[in-house]
């Protein structure tokens, strides 16, 4: 693998990836993990990791993203995960439009100009509402696997409505309605809905630039997708990997410090 | 720099105010005619919170929807923080400090008088007879609980201290950035006029002004709206992300930057000074008129884009938002938004959204 010639890791909330770009940028390697607890040992391990992929990390500049990129003390430079999200899902499509990014424990809405640069954006507040945390919380109340959620919710046609203000007060209205023998598939899809509804709201803060994009672990459910669409009315199209865009963003920076073009200090 | 480290403490100044025989008042925000009060030698001293106060003292009176000036206020009140002073003004600033006079006043009615001041919404000469009503009304009050009643004369003195206190203000604003201050002890010097003497703050702020250094500091500059800069340890995250405030429109700060009044009737003069100050929300000025201003102070501070930060529940403010940045927008103004609780540490999620705001406009620079 000595095609790496810069990393990008994104320390998320959830997840931390590491991904190599070529000379292109093209994206050539990647890890993802479940965020450990001590994130410095975790980074530590990755860039372990690295090393026996590429020998030594002294020639390769290595940018940090996300919740913990404060923490890389390795890294060269760090970078707000808005930017680099952007600057992956611009590497991957090519065009600009409506970033839309739900996280593990952070949704974000990005609007992109046609030539890549971020416009405007917004961020959830600090409720876990609107974000993965907001499914990962009911799904376990409901003992339904993360990863078949969404075809679950996807599966009926009947929902009920749920709370989209509070993601403690969503839980204790799936226990109430399982109690009153709603069906889970009618309280996953009406889950599903209160989370999109909560993500639409955002989008429509920044005002929707077609196409939307979507990036960030959670958008790997499809009715995340199948929802979206409904809601908005607009055609929403997904990267081929949407957990890795920010460490793929951060990536691409490093690799102008490589080529000395800086463009974000 | 020293002047800075000299700037007396809050309760230092109270203290020695009333042991000159003065009176103290606990003023919350934003507008009120400081001359009136300091007439009846009242020592106004504003309460913005304060921030980081035990909020379960207020909590039991107030929704949670309200926003974190007002519940540490009625928190702070109760924990005996105002037990120093002599008496609490409201102005009807928003309908939650509107909702704050009325649960002093009928539920939780503290040791001393509360007087409330009703602000118009707008620049009509009815807005100004209004007004200057309203300060007659608080003059009565006032000489109800004082025993003085100052003269016309005793008032003007007063009126001509407090604009010379503005002026100096005002000039402070303009050499913002060629002064050899950080942004923390800036504002901490311009927020010393929330409780300092006119006078003794003409004094620290003139001694700062001969320092002007005429060179601009280097950073990507800002503009700052809101309420209150608080955290203040904001100014510092801001400047250790390469950025710099260059001018503001906060309502502690530039939002209360009074024209001298032209009127020779005192009352009058000290309503016309609020009625003409920079517009402000909880005056009802238009969004026009917000838009106008902050495009001026852009253009006169070279600022290249404008960080919102506003307290949690602030309607007035938050209702402006959307259509304001919209306008900015269209003039190409790039903004961004960030709520915060003025008991809350600075977070993560707010230093992000600032960060990524100064990686787009270093972009465009």
């Amino acid at each position: 693998m000595s095609g790496i010639k810069a990393l990008g890791i994104d320390v998320g909330s959830t997840t931390v990836k590491i991904v190599g770009v070529d000379t292109e940028g093209k994206m050539c390697w990647h890890i993802l993990e479940q965020a450990e607890p001590r994130v410095e040992d975790q980074v530590e391990r990755f860039l372990d990791h690295t090393r026996q992929v590429v020998g030594t990390l002294d020639r390769i500049p290595l940018v940090a993203t996300g919740y913990g990129r404060g923490l890389v003390e390795q890294a060269t430079r760090s970078v707000t995960e808005i930017t680099c999200h952007a600057k992956g899902v611009y590497r991957e499509f090519g065009h600009g439009g409506t970033l839309v990014d739900i996280g593990g424990q952070d949704s974000k809405v990005i609007g992109i100009s046609p030539e890549g640069k971020v416009l405007d954006f917004v961020m959830n507040d600090k409720c876990a509402a609107g974000t993965g945390r907001f499914l990962e919380n009911t799904a376990s109340r409901l003992k339904v696997p993360l990863d078949r959620m969404g075809d679950e919710a996807l599966s009926v046609v009947e929902e009920v409505p749920i709370s989209s203000t509070c993601t403690v007060f969503a839980e204790s209205e799936v226990i109430s309605l399982i109690a009153h023998g709603v069906p889970v598939a009618s309280i996953l899809r009406g889950l599903h809905r209160s989370l999109i509804k909560r993500t639409v709201a955002m989008i429509r803060t920044v005002g929707i630039v077609p196409p939307l994009m979507l990036s960030g672990g959670v958008v790997l459910n499809p009715a995340i997708c199948r929802l979206l669409e409904e809601e908005t009315g607009e055609k929403v199209v997904l990267p081929r990997y949407p957990q890795l865009m920010g460490a793929h963003g951060a990536a691409l920076f490093a690799l102008e410090i490589l080529n000395d073009g800086s463009q974000v200090s | 720099m020293e002047v800075i480290s000299v700037i007396p403490r809050r309760l230092d100044v109270i203290n020695k105010y009333k042991e000159q025989g003065g009176y103290v008042a606990a003023v919350l925000p934003i507008h009120y005619p400081r001359a009136l009060l300091r007439a009846f030698n009242v020592l106004p001293v504003e309460v913005w919170g304060p921030p980081r106060v035990d909020t379960s003292h207020g909590a039991t009176h107030l929704q949670p929807y309200i926003c974190s000036i007002v519940h540490n206020t009625l928190s702070f009140l109760q924990m005996g923080g105002l037990d120093i002073t002599d008496v609490i003004i409201i102005p009807h600033a928003c309908d939650s400090l509107q909702g704050l006079g009325s649960v002093l006043l009928d539920f939780v009615p503290p040791d001393k008088p509360i007087v409330p001041i009703y602000l118009p919404r707008g620049r009509r000469e009815s807005d100004i007879v209004f007004l200057t009503r309203e300060f007659y009304a608080i003059y009565q009050r006032l000489e109800a609980i004082t025993g003085r009643a100052p003269s016309d004369a005793d008032l003007m003195k007063s009126i001509r201290r407090e604009e010379g206190a503005d002026e100096v203000l005002i000039k402070l604003h303009q050499s913002h950035s060629c002064l050899p201050l950080t942004d923390i002890a800036f504002y901490r010097l311009i927020r010393s006029r929330e409780y300092l003497p006119a006078e003794t703050f003409i004094e620290l702020a003139q001694a700062v002004l001969a320092k002007d250094i005429k060179k601009p500091r280097d950073g990507i500059p800002i503009l700052l709206s809101g309420i209150v800069p608080e955290p203040m340890s904001l100014l510092e995250a801001i400047s250790e992300m390469g950025a710099m405030v260059v001018a503001d429109d906060l309502a502690c700060c530039g939002r209360r930057l009074y024209p001298p009044g032209r009127s020779g009737d005192p009352l009058r003069r000290m309503a016309e000074r609020i009625i003409y100050a920079p517009p402000d929300p909880t005056r009802g000025n238009p969004i026009r008129e917000r838009r106008e201003h902050l495009l001026r102070l852009i253009e006169n501070s070279g600022a290249k884009g404008v960080v919102f930060y506003d307290v949690k529940f602030c309607e007035p403010e938050l209702f402006d938002l959307p259509t304001l940045r919209c306008e900015l927008q269209k003039a190409k103004v790039p903004s961004v938004t960030v709520e915060v609780d003025i008991n809350d540490p600075l977070s993560h999620q707010t230093l992000t959204r600032i960060e990524a705001f100064l990686e787009i406009l270093n972009e465009r620079r």
